[in-house]
């Protein structure tokens, strides 16, 4: 009697699942927006990853969150290494090393930029 | 790019005054544009973690959820207010109009019968501007309040971008500042679609702009499109005393979305209020050079040509992106044939880290939608994952009686072959709307045949706004007509009406 009571109770279809968690493999890959109209995007979607790879942040996988998606406080300060080594500026590669002023920049930076114009 | 973490000035002025050189910290992304290695004279643009181009709708609710998980956020808005289009011109301003004139006209016509004597009835125009503009300047402090509250940086004035990752501003109060952003989110908002041939000047050819601020009741009012915005506006002023004449191109009124029975059911209801209607009628044509604007229109199909004459036109045609002066073209953004920037399913444009939500991008063009999309925009940046269902956004019109839906309709149902049961219920058999004196209207379920899942929920009548929350909910949640209906709703309430159509679309109702 009491099973089939338990047959003939609506069984909804909305069901609690638990407390919300976020996906752990989400696929970034560009693909069309939902509410697009076109169903592929512009190629210059992939070309620009393409193109931008080369510089190294796009297409990596290291974490599952969006560019930028930690700020720059949350890393906290940057501290000498303990074991007391360091590097100097002169050892990374030229992009990264200290530019050198220019007499033209000393110039234009004492002059208020007026040199630029003279 | 080192140069960036620790300005020279900052350290040359930290060595001169003997203080310790402050620890730099480190962005979380390290800049690819090649602007970023080089040097120059100006000084240098202040990093953000996200800059927001737009303090509308879309704009500041994406700053604020920004500003709440902590990111550095600056938020560019030329406006003297922030809240855009729906806070200042739209959504907000409508409705304090929409309201006092459905007080206004049913204390004139609606009194009697309940036994209120209600004797000089007029209105004042000023005064009813007056609160308009009350309601509006609480909520635009209220986000400017919420802005210092979560950390959020208003930039007045207007953004274009510079490069990749700077966006040039251009200051009201005059003079430039350049902003650097890990991110960028566009949410530039719509403008009005003008009608060709004739000129917007806000008085006599309007907007919805122009529309929510007439100094008085025009006598003839012609209305170019029945969609939403054309007839809450065209309600407004129809109640003030305006002879309103809609003209929509399609066979029904209500935009794209409303189910076709309700919007004849509704057509029916606004012309009982004084409404006239021409439909599957083209605007030929249009003169504004006298005191009045003369309109021509045919049938659609072709035919005689007919003249109309109007103190006042109202162009509610559409809305179109707002994109102007943005530079978009300057780092290579890509539009659509309707001007809208082309993004993928995490919003990002080509460049991934600059995103467009609201207006200016895909969908419906709707704050509640453009809210959704800033949170979800944020969300991707900071835990890489957001969630927008477009099948469960709801579309509402504020007029009386309201209409409101979610879903899918009938016609679309039937295009895409899907076989679906439909039920509906009155307001004329729902108690509290018997009581209320306000029983126009009906709501409709649509349902799976098989599964009787919910596909679709459509509303004319009172409070339908707010009842079709309830429809949003149950389509988000995958629910069945059976598990609304079998609900407990308190009574009597309107919302008996919404429980017992669920009834009536799965079994019988009781009340019908």
């Amino acid at each position: 009697m009491q099973a089939s009571l338990r047959v003939l109770q609506h069984q909804p279809m909305i069901r609690f699942l638990g407390k919300r968690t976020l996906p752990t493999n989400i696929n970034h890959a560009p693909k069309p927006h939902p509410a697009a109209p076109a169903s592929r995007l512009p190629d210059s979607f992939a070309t620009y990853r393409q193109k931008a790879q080369q510089h190294g942040p796009l297409n990596t996988s290291a974490t599952n969150t969006g560019i930028g998606a930690q700020t720059g406080a949350s890393l906290g300060p940057v501290e000498l290494h303990p074991s007391g080594m360091a590097f100097a500026r002169s050892e990374l590669p030229k992009k990264f090393q200290t530019v050198p002023w220019t007499l033209a920049e000393i110039e234009a930076i004492e002059s208020g930029g007026a040199s630029m114009v003279a | 790019m080192l140069k960036l973490f620790a300005p020279r000035t900052a350290l040359r002025a930290s060595a001169r005054s003997g203080a310790p050189i402050p620890a730099f910290r480190p962005s979380a992304f390290p800049l690819t544009c090649n602007a970023a290695f080089r040097r120059g004279y100006a000084s240098e643009a202040e990093e953000r973690d996200l800059i927001v181009i737009g303090g509308g709708v879309a704009g500041y609710v994406a700053a604020i959820k920004a500003g709440q998980a902590g990111l550095k956020v600056s938020c560019i808005e030329k406006r003297a207010t922030l809240g855009g289009t729906c806070l200042n011109v739209g959504c907000i301003p409508s409705k304090s109009l929409l309201n006092n004139t459905h007080l206004y006209h049913q204390i004139l016509h609606d009194t009697k019968n309940r036994g209120i004597v209600v004797d000089g009835v007029h209105m004042d125009i000023a005064q009813l501007m007056k609160a308009k503009e009350t309601s509006v300047s609480g909520l635009t402090k209220g986000i400017e309040f919420l802005f210092k509250k979560n950390n959020v940086e208003w930039v007045k004035g207007t953004g274009a971008f510079a490069d990749e990752h700077t966006v040039d501003v251009n200051l009201v109060e005059g003079g430039e500042r350049s902003l650097r952003g890990k991110n960028i989110i566009v949410a530039t908002g719509s403008e009005a679609t003008p009608f060709p041939g004739l000129t917007i000047d806000e008085e006599k050819v309007i907007t919805s702009t122009g529309a929510i601020a007439l100094k008085e009741v025009p006598k003839k009012m012609v209305v170019i499109g029945g969609g939403i915005i054309g007839l809450e506006m065209g309600s407004v002023w129809s109640r003030l005393g305006a002879e309103v004449t809609v003209v929509e191109y399609l066979g029904q009124i209500g935009g794209p979305g409303m189910d076709a029975e309700v919007a004849k059911a509704t057509q029916k209801l606004l012309a009982k209020q004084g409404m006239k209607f021409k439909l599957n009628t083209k605007v030929t044509s249009g003169d504004d050079s006298s005191a009045s604007v003369k309109i021509n229109v045919e049938a659609a199909k072709g035919g005689k040509e007919e003249t109309l004459d109007a103190d006042v036109v109202l162009v509610a045609i559409g809305r179109r992106p707002y994109t102007a002066g943005l530079g978009f073209e300057n780092i290579g953004l890509e539009v659509d044939e309707r001007g809208r920037l082309i993004i993928d399913q995490e919003y990002r444009t080509k460049i991934p880290h600059i995103r467009v939500i609201g207006d200016c991008t895909f969908g419906p063009m709707l704050a509640h939608k453009a809210e959704e999309e800033a949170v979800a925009a944020v969300e991707y940046i900071t835990k890489g994952y957001g969630h927008v269902n477009y099948n469960a956004i709801p579309s509402v019109m504020y007029t009386h009686p309201e209409v409101a839906w979610v879903g899918q309709n009938e016609q679309e149902l039937q295009k895409e072959g899907v076989k679906y049961k439909v039920g509906t219920f009155p307001f004329s058999a729902n108690s509290r709307a018997k009581t209320n004196l306000d029983t126009e209207g009906f709501v409709k379920f649509l349902s799976d045949a098989e599964t009787d899942r919910i596909l679709g929920v459509h509303i004319v009548g009172p409070n339908a706004g707010e009842m079709i929350a309830e429809g949003t909910l149950a389509l988000e949640y995958g629910a069945s007509c059976e598990d609304v209906a079998r609900t407990s709703h308190a009574h009597p309430t309107l919302s008996e009406a919404f429980k017992e159509a669920a009834m009536a679309t799965y079994d019988k109702a009781i009340h019908f």
